[in-house]
């Protein structure tokens, strides 16, 4: 099925973002201590849609919130019960505008541990209900590599409606979904012409302007390959050997998808959450016995870079990472798990 | 302030005489102009080592690392760094002759933008305050400049106050970088990993950032140094998490 391509301008488009803030739940990238995080906004100036991609949280609370309420619980002498935790906040039907390329990518990649042995009903409604409008990027941010890997940047269909610059302040809005088909024929007006084979070719243009644009390129398969390879090499030694162990890479991953069960508890009743964990903390692992099957800073690298790129490959056919970079820029100490992975792929096989 | 060459030639005669096992310092990224911290311990690698205004991380931090930890280490800090590293020192948590200590007469570190850094502005002494040698010409004590940030929270009233440090708990996401770059931070088992606690829950709401950023600030309030190393790393940005202690004078 092939889908619909319209052409507008950038007057356009605020006009159309402003109606759809004022008709949808709308979530969008907001400002707050020069950092961008996705909130619900009422009107177009408090949020900025074409947030740098360096300075923006992922995507992926409004999906897998950092602190989910599984249950409550009342436990007291007398016995103990259970209750509801009421309507979720995040599963009604919605927008989200500004959603970068690699962060909606992010969500189809999860989406296949979601929809695995335990079937994680609410983060595939979030993803069921939502429309994703999402801008491509004109210009590669330093620690960017999402043209590396395994998916096709240029046809992304993990957004619903994609919008790409042309020249002479052109924008194109182009469905790649049903949904985000439906969604642009309700919502456009008469201004936003159809666009024609002109407008495909300027989209390709823009694309390959973008692709030129990236300091970092790798061939994913290579490293795959040869990072299966090297479970013993020393190189997670040498290559990691700066990192502080804060987990903040985990903590702004647009994939990474591991949790921990806490209460939040007063007295006799409580609140059961889901909260975010990370594999390079030292008590991922640490048994109730005491043993810790990864004390080691290296082994808890070990362990990231080879989910990212090896087990969830073998498991699920497509690598965990997307290539955004929010790790690398948020690292205190600027470790980039591209140039990790790239160290041991390079490094000599153990024999 | 380019101390690049002084420092390769110390860390190289220091692996040659035997001296150290491990050397702390900087190397260049390698696209960009900034730095990353770098850990050695072989010679080899000395040609790397670097030290300009971009060397920002606070080194101090990593001996209460395993890579370190009863090691010889040869190190470079700047005033800031020097500061925490002292009371390292007083606390009994590293050992004075296990180190060869370069400290630098700082000149003020830049932030990715070529800024200033705002504690560098505010740094009362910028000469490091314990080494083996010392780099550059001392400067001498400065005089001590109040915070506008934290003289502006000082005359807010209460609600103003809580409003302000609730907007810091909405927006922090409890990833705990503010405690793992802390060179003071070195409590093996901290109340406010998430797996550990037990005085507030352990999930990733503000109630709890609330719990663990106090807990933790009331912690270091009259420790910290002021080298600014959380909120470098916080991914949030979050401003003055070091605020919360200043306030408490």
């Amino acid at each position: 099925m092939s889908f619909s391509t319209f052409v507008t301008d950038k007057d356009g488009l605020q006009k159309l973002y402003e109606a759809i803030i004022s008709k949808h739940e709308t979530y969008a990238p907001v400002e707050k201590f020069g950092k961008y995080d996705y909130k619900k906004v009422s009107s177009l100036k408090e949020c900025d849609p074409d947030s740098p991609i360096a300075m923006t949280m992922s995507v992926k609370p409004l999906f897998f919130p950092r602190a989910s309420k599984i249950m409550k619980y009342e436990a007291t002498s007398a016995g103990t019960s259970i209750h509801e935790t009421g309507q979720d906040q995040l599963s009604g039907p919605r927008v989200i505008l500004g959603v970068k390329h690699c962060d909606a990518r992010g969500l189809q990649v999860l989406e296949a541990v979601n929809k695995w042995d335990y079937i994680d009903s609410d983060f595939l409604n979030r993803r069921a209900n939502t429309v994703i409008f999402s801008k491509r990027c004109d210009k590669a941010d330093t620690q960017c590599f999402c043209t590396s890997l395994d998916y096709d940047l240029e046809n992304l269909d993990a957004l619903d409606v994609a919008v790409v610059s042309g020249p002479g302040g052109k924008v194109y809005l182009q469905a790649r979904t049903e949904k985000g088909e439906n969604f642009l024929k309700e919502n456009l007006g008469k201004e936003s012409a159809a666009g024609s084979q002109q407008a495909l070719d300027e989209m390709k243009k823009q694309y390959e302007a973008f692709a030129a644009s990236f300091r970092l390129k790798m061939d994913y398969k290579d490293v795959n390959e040869k990072m299966s390879k090297r479970f013993d090499s020393t190189a997670y030694e040498e290559a990691t050997r700066n990192c502080v162990s804060c987990n903040t890479c985990a903590f702004i991953c647009p994939t990474c998808h591991c949790f921990k069960i806490s209460d939040e508890k007063i007295k006799d009743t409580g609140v059961r959450y889901k909260s975010y964990d990370s594999c390079n903390n030292v008590y991922f692992t640490l048994e109730a016995g005491g043993h810790n099957p990864r004390p080691a800073k290296y082994r808890r690298w070990r362990q990231r870079s080879m989910h990212k790129f090896v087990y969830y490959k073998e498991r699920f056919g497509v690598n965990l990472c997307v290539g955004c970079g929010h790790c690398a820029i948020s690292c205190p100490v600027n470790i980039s798990i591209f140039e990790v992975v790239n160290h041991v792929a390079a490094a000599p096989m153990e024999v | 302030m380019d101390y690049s060459k002084q420092i390769q030639d110390i860390a190289a005669k220091l692996f040659a005489e035997g001296k150290i096992d491990v050397f702390v310092g900087y190397r260049m990224n390698g696209f960009d102009d900034n730095q990353v911290p770098v850990v050695i311990n072989d010679p080899k690698e000395v040609p790397a080592l670097v030290f300009t205004e971009k060397s920002v991380f606070n080194l101090s931090n990593y001996l209460k690392a395993d890579h370190t930890r009863n090691k010889r280490v040869g190190l470079v800090v700047k005033g800031c760094d020097s500061r925490s590293l002292n009371l390292l020192l007083t606390e009994s948590q590293v050992k004075r002759d296990n180190l060869y200590i370069i400290g630098i007469a700082c000149e003020g570190v830049v932030d990715e933008k070529g800024q200033k850094m705002q504690n560098c502005i505010e740094c009362i002494v910028p000469d490091a305050v314990v080494y083996d040698e010392m780099l550059g010409s001392p400067r001498g004590k400065k005089d001590y400049i109040v915070n506008a940030d934290i003289a502006g929270l000082a005359v807010k009233g209460l609600v103003e106050r809580r409003e302000y440090f609730e907007e810091i708990f909405d927006n922090c996401i409890r990833c705990n970088a503010c405690r793992h770059s802390c060179p003071l931070c070195y409590c093996a088992k901290c109340c406010i990993d998430q797996e550990t606690a037990t005085i507030y829950n352990g999930s990733n709401t503000a109630s709890s950032a609330f719990h663990a950023l106090m807990t933790w600030s009331l912690h270091l309030a009259g420790r910290c140094v002021d080298c600014r190393n959380c909120e470098k790393a916080c991914p949030s940005h979050l401003p003055r998490i070091f605020c919360i202690n200043r306030t408490r004078r």
